[in-house]
């Protein structure tokens, strides 16, 4: 019976509103009908996920308006569901429902800025990974160098985008002074977006970091990652490169598996 | 009023609460840190706290250093028919390991199905199987965490026709059958009776004493045909009214000031948990 009670109550949060079966089982109160006491708890649901949505998402929300935010907002809702108790975990599918919404589709940017701030919303949650050893790192023979997996911030999500999307976050954040225009044809940008301690960064990386970051993020071994280096970026040196994103904290540790 | 200093506080881990406590905010994270106010306790919203580090848990270490804690949560799905969720009850444990908080409370509610969660507090049936349903789930979460719980009575904008008792009936047999304490929250008693038509001294009555804990103040909203519980505001004068009758009931229960929408400045807060805190002086010496 609960089982089938609370089914029904979320269909009619999510689902049809007027002819949902929950309705029967819903007690009259005076002048007002179930539908609109079930209303109360739909208006309350939407109205919390919109609000987180928001929190996440506010220079989307600035983008766009409140108004349209929030109607977007309350379609994503009902479409994506979320799977989690830690309200933290909802919304991460916000950037890809934007990209597919019609309405949407005159801020081609807008998905990528969405991406952005999820990113920047998972770090601030992120657990912290204590900086990396170089001693240790130092002590490693040469021989053993090409077996080195080295790991990114857990903070950390690097990401590419078409559009100067880290210009269109700066000058949407609250008591921004300088000017306000972004000149779309500015071009793409690479990101890492990563906290250090307790501060937040949006860094843009250049194409050879690009190149070391993204091929160790897919877990491959330092002697592997130095071959494929050296074909895209012959004239680069990676061991300047890797010192210099060590240096940033953007790779905060290794591992060495045994030999 | 006691009122804990940071010198007596320090290193009492998940010592007793007594008193007007405030329900920690994000906004008032600074203002607590640099003047560390006279608070005797705060009630953290621990579902806020899951992520891994960061500032979030920063600032929770900070709070916990200074001022006994209690943990408040909704994700416990209690009245739901899913599985217990392991892993949100993994983490809830382990951050009651690490900072020792008083009181572990969540709701009598459910708040998924299927898997999917509203993120917000819904209705039970009042019907026998759920009496055992939930307090089997109950019995459950308190092993597994190795602490007794509180469970808090909702507001509530409906009921349902297959229920065949009161609210209180229900939250009575759940805790008797579950062996678990009372979060007893007085506005949510206030705003549902007025929703459906009860008397609210009925509730107080039937409550067993010995198992009411803490109590919850905060501020609804009236809609005209019903009351929503928004806590964005002060607290209204029928609610101060109950929780006068209240206190004369059952003592002097630890007490929170809870605020969640338009969070005004910390020194309204305090106001509030003054006002509180005068009523149940006055009240419970007089009783004395």
């Amino acid at each position: 019976m609960l089982r089938k009670l609370q089914q029904h109550f979320f269909d009619g949060l999510f689902g049809k509103q007027n002819d949902s079966p929950i309705l029967e089982l819903i007690n009259d109160a005076g002048a007002r009908s179930s539908a609109e006491q079930l209303a109360v708890y739909r208006d309350s649901v939407l109205g919390g996920l919109t609000k987180a949505l928001a929190g996440i998402y506010p220079v989307c929300r600035r983008l766009v308006g409140e108004r349209f935010f929030d109607a977007m907002a309350g379609r994503f809702i009902v479409q994506s569901p979320s799977c989690s108790p830690d309200l933290n975990d909802y919304g991460g599918e916000l950037a890809e429902f934007i990209a597919g919404f019609p309405p949407a589709a005159s801020l081609p940017y807008l998905p990528d800025v969405a991406r952005l701030e999820w990113a920047w919303h998972r770090a601030f949650n992120s657990a912290d990974r204590l900086g990396i050893d170089l001693q240790a790192l130092a002590e490693i023979g040469e021989a053993r160098r090409e077996h080195i997996l080295f790991r990114l911030a857990i903070s950390a999500t690097l990401m590419a985008s078409s559009y100067p999307i880290h210009r269109i976050w700066e000058v949407n954040q609250d008591g921004y002074q300088g000017d306000g225009s972004v000149d779309l044809d500015e071009g793409g940008v690479k990101l890492i977006v990563w906290r250090h301690a307790l501060t937040m960064h949006i860094d843009p990386i250049e194409e050879p970091e690009w190149r070391l970051l993204t091929e160790l993020a897919q877990g491959r071994p330092f002697g592997r990652i130095c071959e494929r280096f050296s074909r895209y970026h012959p004239a680069n040196d990676i061991g300047a490169v890797l010192a210099g994103a060590i240096q940033r904290g953007w790779i905060a540790s290794f591992d060495l598996p045994p030999a | 009023m006691p009122r804990a200093t940071k010198s007596v506080v320090h290193g009492m881990g998940g010592g007793p609460i007594q008193g007007v406590g405030i329900g920690l905010r994000t906004p008032h994270y600074g203002v607590i840190q640099h003047d560390k106010p006279p608070v005797p306790w705060f009630e953290v919203l621990i579902d806020n706290y899951l992520g891994k580090g960061g500032s979030p848990l920063t600032h929770l270490e900070q709070v916990c250093r200074d001022y006994p804690v209690t943990f408040h949560g909704v994700g416990m799905s209690l009245g739901s028919t899913d599985p217990l969720n392991m892993d949100y009850l993994k983490r809830l444990k382990q951050l009651v390991e690490r900072f020792e908080p008083a009181c572990v409370s969540d709701h009598l509610c459910w708040i998924s199905v299927g898997g999917h969660y509203a993120h917000d507090l819904l209705p039970l049936p009042y019907v026998k199987q759920v009496v055992d349903h939930v307090a089997e789930r109950i019995q459950r979460v308190q092993d597994f965490i190795g602490r007794r719980i509180l469970v808090e009575n909702v507001s509530s904008y409906l009921t349902y026709r297959p229920s065949v008792m009161e609210e209180w009936e229900f939250l009575c047999r759940v805790v008797g059958a579950a062996d678990c304490d009372i979060l007893l929250d007085i506005n949510n008693i206030y705003v549902s009776a007025r929703n459906h038509g009860f008397d609210p001294m009925d509730y107080l009555r039937a409550v067993p004493v010995a198992r009411v804990r803490e109590f919850h103040l905060a501020g609804y909203e009236d809609q005209g045909e019903y009351l929503l519980d928004t806590h964005g505001s002060v607290v209204h004068a029928p609610v101060w009214a109950l929780y006068r009758k209240a206190l004369a009931h059952f003592g002097p229960v630890p007490t929170l000031i809870e605020w969640d929408n338009n969070i005004p400045a910390f020194g309204v807060l305090q106001a509030e948990a003054a006002k509180a805190g005068a009523i149940m002086d006055e009240v419970c010496c007089r009783a004395a």
